[in-house]
């Protein structure tokens, strides 16, 4: 029997991308953004800087499945691509993990929406 | 095609607050941070306005329900669209020993089960189910259907009115804003994400005056949304126009056409590359978004550059209408100074995962740009309890919140809701 190295949660192009999906790969908005509010700004800046150069590949690997109807490796790409946004509050927006004078933690979350990945 | 007038001018932003027939002196703090003017607001305003629970959408078929909180009446309000799509409204009160029929906050059925001894109801509110019925004392079933609580629907928005029988129809209450938005249209009303905010420690007006001014925009928002708000031509951010219209009122912000996303924005550069910028909700039906456009009331003076045209029903619901679309947002009174409060931002279903990354962007930069004003807003509400101010002062871009607070006082004040319109 030959060992086999544990295979990526990922489709296989974006492996390397692998060490973020436990943190990154938030199944919901609310999760996504709630993730990025409680990280380091050192950790977003790592998920940032790796992400963003994929991103444009990672949507167009992603264009090839309908909406919502994407296998469950790809879905998780989804996620993984969709906490770009969030990291992007942080690193292009208010220089630091959220915004200055904002209370954290807060009352406020995002209940629903959007599709898919959303809720 | 709309057709606009040229390009403003500087010197062409129309003066709002005198020609809607307002004073211009400081507005007393008192109804902000008073336990007293709080209860006055919740019998004459709360108690008495016609109080809109949100789009028809939300009950998207026959045989679904909503349930919805007014605290500051401790009312809980349930919905119902039966099979012939008539809209009702009930307290969520069983006729047995008054226990909450219904736990969840929306679904779909015709009959509601209290979880306590099981009674029954249909969603035209009759009790259809008493179980051991003969071992009551002369039981009269028709007598036990729910309590019901007047509604009625405007163009696709549901209202609620917690008088027993209403002073003023919902038309009359309405008045000149019921006129100048019939027919407005609600792209994409069926599909929402919300964003809730469970409580903060501020007072209601306290909270909704910061959703109606421009003004703050350029200070609090720099990074996530003032570029987009002001420019040379615009640096304070000034309306474009405004209306009182009866207990309401409207104004239009004005939008920065030459915004473009900075150079180190990369993922907003990326999220927004394949749409025209001033449509950040993204791709809509483009029927429904023209004839918002052509629509008379929304940017009534058709200037080009402008960003919203915020529809404020008095006393609590913002319907904020741009080129893209449209959102809601609805404060509710916790306390005299605590509120909460609900964003349903409308954005079509994503068509492709292009369109489905610009939403998450759109939406976690609203959910960013909220929560600089809770924070904001809760220092405000201590600063204002702190009494070291007796009164506030508005300028003219802040008419909309003069106009708010007059409207208040004259409703505390009145006797009858015909004489708070008058
Ligand atoms: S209280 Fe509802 S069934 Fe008894
Ligand atoms: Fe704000």
């Amino acid at each position: 029997m030959t060992m086999t190295a544990p295979e990526s949660s990922l489709p296989r192009d974006f492996a390397d991308l692998e060490p973020f999906v436990a943190y990154w790969a938030g199944e919901t908005n609310d999760i996504r953004w709630d993730r990025r509010s409680r990280a380091p700004m050192e950790q977003i800046r790592r998920f940032y800087d790796a992400m963003l150069p994929r991103a444009d590949e990672a949507l167009t690997y992603l264009e090839q499945f309908p909406l919502g109807e994407a296998p469950a490796d790809a879905t998780r790409l989804l996620c993984l691509l969709l906490s770009l946004p969030h990291a992007a509050m942080a690193v292009e927006f208010h220089r630091q993990p959220r915004a200055a004078a904002s209370p954290f933690p807060h009352g406020m979350n995002v209940a629903k929406g959007p599709w898919p990945q959303g809720w | 095609m709309t057709k606009y007038e040229p390009e403003m001018q500087k010197s062409a932003f129309p003066k709002l607050t005198e020609p809607n027939g307002l004073d211009t002196g400081p507005i007393p703090i008192e109804p902000y941070i008073s336990p007293e003017w709080f209860e006055k607001e919740r019998e004459q305003i709360f108690g008495r306005a016609w109080l809109c629970m949100g789009r028809i959408e939300q009950l998207p078929e026959p045989d679904t329900y909503i349930v919805k909180e007014i605290e500051v009446r401790g009312v809980i309000a349930l919905i119902t669209r039966d099979k012939a799509d008539k809209v009702r409204a009930f307290h969520n009160v069983c006729s047995h020993r008054a226990n909450m029929i219904v736990q969840d906050s929306a679904g779909k059925g015709s009959r509601f089960v209290c979880k306590y001894h099981n009674w029954a109801y249909r969603n035209d509110g009759d009790c259809i189910g008493v179980p051991d019925r003969a071992n009551f004392f002369n039981l009269d079933i028709k007598k036990c259907g729910l309590t019901p609580i007047v509604c009625d629907v405007w163009e696709g928005w549901i209202f609620i009115n917690l008088q027993k029988v209403p002073e003023v129809s919902l038309k009359e209450f309405l008045g000149p804003f019921g006129e100048a938005f019939t027919n407005a249209p609600a792209p994409s009303a069926e599909h929402a994400f919300n964003v809730n905010v469970s409580t903060m420690k501020a007072n209601w007006k306290t909270t909704i005056d910061a959703f109606c001014e421009s003004y703050h925009v350029p200070v609090l928002h720099p990074d996530t949304v003032g570029a987009t708000f002001a420019n040379d031509s615009n640096p304070y951010s000034r309306p474009l126009s405004g209306h009182a219209r009866g207990a309401h009122r409207t104004m239009t912000t004005f939008g920065n056409p030459d915004y473009v996303p900075p150079e180190h924005a990369l993922v907003e550069r990326l999220a927004y590359s394949n749409l025209d910028l001033g449509n950040t909700l993204g791709a809509n039906d483009a029927k429904e978004i023209q004839a918002l456009l052509d629509h008379p009331a929304i940017n009534p003076r058709r200037v080009p550059n402008w960003a919203t045209e915020i529809a404020w029903i008095f006393p609590n619901f913002l319907i904020f209408y741009s080129p893209g679309g449209f959102f809601t947002l609805e404060f509710w009174p916790l306390s005299v100074n605590s509120t909460r409060w609900v964003a349903r931002m409308h954005i079509p279903k994503a068509k492709d995962v292009r369109q489905r990354f610009q939403q998450e962007h759109h939406n976690c930069r609203m959910a960013e740009i909220f929560l600089e004003d809770v924070g904001n807003l809760e220092r405000q509400q201590r600063a204002m309890e702190s009494g070291a101010k007796t009164e506030i002062v508005l300028q003219d871009g802040e008419f909309m919140l003069r106009h708010s607070i007059e409207t208040i006082r004259k409703w505390v004040a009145a006797k009858t809701v015909r004489e708070a319109l008058a």
